[in-house]
């Protein structure tokens, strides 16, 4: 294939100096591909990268039109682009208007931008254009456009998970506590209403069936709690945690006024966080040091921060049951219990509450226990929230 | 209103909570008489309905349920705030759910009390005292002439 057509050396007579005006070495070097052409719309002079671009050596392009270096869609509108280029000449500057394409001595077709400035040598009036090869940007685009389709629709695909189980767990919260409602109610009727007909021991077993009904409302309500932390938005404020630990301490003081534990609540700087979620959070870490120190007969609690590898952390510490390590792995799981239930009551859902709101936060939870001697529960809040 | 008139209209599906809500009413000692309307539907004929199918006076509490078939109490509890006549009636929803969707959806229909059945039924009979004595007793409802 060759550019060339019977008129084309005529056009390729004049070259301007441009070592001359010390561009020579810029021309050659430039990664853009730089061609010169003429009023009649042939090529003048090329730079290595536009050869390179096109296929071409320089004396191929050297007086060819420019025309012969666009698909064959494309010429026909170009030259009329041409001629009102040169009517009113100004600098076009790159990557404005249509989306243009280049054609290849091999017939391959590759998208280009293009700037085109007026040059006028020895009163002729000469076109710049510089092209820029953008197939590679384009392909990322192409490549960011189709990551960007799929995150969605995996987000998507996510919601819909997401309010599947929030209609889960609502149903869990309607139709499981209904029934458990019967079986309590109506052996609290059987205990009371059919008092002549039960002895001492009917009445116990009773008493065990309402228990174990309560109990397992009591996990349903505590599953609710822990589904409810992943749902919703993070409504982040600044929040003062040791105003919160001196809420949930004096809560807790008013629920057992007979208990007496010296507490320690340190100044904290405000954090970033969902207010709520941490209030929660805290309730469950205050309130199990309250409930592991309950047969400590010098009960204390400190809340405190402190600062490592350069981050805050924030620590529940107390001095009761402790426990041990052998078992931390255990300590965040949903229903993990480390005690008794007649030691220590609880479902064994609260430190997995915990863990959750932390995560939420972009944080971590750990803890620090030793047997008979008390435990640290500690946590992180920064870092990016999810 | 004749002393005769229904106080409370309770309106719920299933035989077994009614039972129950029933029973904590009387153990409360404050069931004089008791409607019980076992779907949505029914509790609207009951209120809306033509004559011989509606009660001859609007009730002075409505004990509503939310979870309804045919159509549930959140669309019950709209069309009493819809219709005149009883746009003033006290609804206390009785609810196993505390969903905050549910308490919200209540309360934008102006509800007027929003309580959660506990399963414990000691603390339920306690909350059920609680709604007879305030609500048909320290209370004074809308004007019954109105109606």
């Amino acid at each position: 294939m060759t550019l060339m057509d019977d008129s084309s050396m005529a056009a390729g007579n004049w070259q301007p100096n441009l070592e001359d005006v010390g561009f020579g070495s810029l021309f050659d070097l430039l990664p853009d591909g730089v061609i010169v052409v003429g009023r009649d719309g042939r090529i003048i002079i090329s730079n290595p990268a536009s050869t390179e671009m096109f296929g071409y050596s320089h004396d191929e392009l050297a007086g060819a039109p420019v025309d012969g270096l666009l698909p064959e869609l494309l010429r026909d509108g170009h030259s009329s682009h041409r001629a009102r280029f040169h009517h009113d000449p100004k600098t076009r500057p790159m990557g404005v208007g249509r989306e243009l394409f280049g054609k290849h001595r091999d017939g391959s077709e590759f998208p280009v931008e293009i700037s085109l400035s007026p040059l006028t040598n020895e009163g002729r009036m000469l076109v710049t254009a510089i092209i820029r090869d953008i197939s590679d940007r384009k392909a990322n685009e192409l490549k960011l456009r189709q990551t960007a389709e799929s995150l969605e629709q995996r987000s998507v695909q996510l919601e819909a998970a997401n309010r599947e189980l929030g209609s889960f767990t609502y149903s869990v919260s309607h139709d499981l506590r209904a029934p458990l409602r019967g079986i309590d109610g109506f052996s609290q009727a059987l205990i009371e209403d059919c008092d002549d007909v039960l002895d001492k021991r009917g009445k116990r077993y009773l008493r065990h069936v309402r228990e174990s009904a309560q109990e397992m409302g009591n996990l349903i309500d505590d599953l609710l709690q822990l589904s409810r932390m992943t749902r919703g938005e993070l409504r982040r404020t600044e929040t003062n945690l040791s105003d919160l630990v001196r809420d949930v301490a004096r809560s807790l003081e008013a629920s057992d006024p007979d208990r007496n534990v010296e507490w320690q609540i340190d100044e904290c700087a405000l954090v970033l966080a969902d207010e709520r979620l941490l209030r929660i959070a805290l309730e469950n870490l205050i309130g199990n040091a309250w409930k592991f120190t309950g047969n400590r007969e010098h009960a204390r609690i400190r809340f405190g921060e402190r600062c490592r590898h350069d981050k805050s952390e924030y620590f529940v510490e107390d001095n009761g049951a402790g426990f041990d390590m052998a078992y931390v792995h255990k300590l965040f799981g949903p229903f993990q219990r480390l005690h008794a239930t007649t030691e220590f009551e609880g479902t064994g859902i609260g430190l997995a509450t915990v863990q959750r709101i932390v995560h939420r936060h972009g944080g971590q939870v750990w803890a620090e226990g030793v047997v008979d001697e008390g435990a640290t529960f500690a946590f992180t809040l920064d870092g990016q929230a999810d | 209103m004749t002393e005769t008139a229904p106080v409370i209209l309770l309106v719920e599906d299933n035989p077994r909570d009614a039972e129950l809500t029933m029973l904590a009413l009387e153990q409360g000692e404050i069931i004089r008489d008791v409607v019980l309307a076992g779907d949505g539907a029914e509790a609207l004929a009951l209120l809306h309905g033509e004559d011989g199918v509606c009660m001859p006076h609007p009730p002075r509490l409505v004990l509503l349920d939310l979870k309804l078939p045919k159509i549930d109490g959140i669309e019950v509890l709209e069309r009493i705030r819809a219709e005149e006549r009883t746009a003033l009636l006290p609804v206390v929803v009785l609810s196993t759910s505390a969903e905050d969707r549910d308490v919200q959806a209540c309360y934008e229909r102006h509800v007027n009390s929003y309580v959660q059945e506990s399963v414990d039924f000691m603390a339920f009979r306690a909350a059920i005292r609680a709604i007879g004595e305030y609500w048909l007793a320290l209370n004074i409802g809308p004007n019954a002439e109105r109606y």
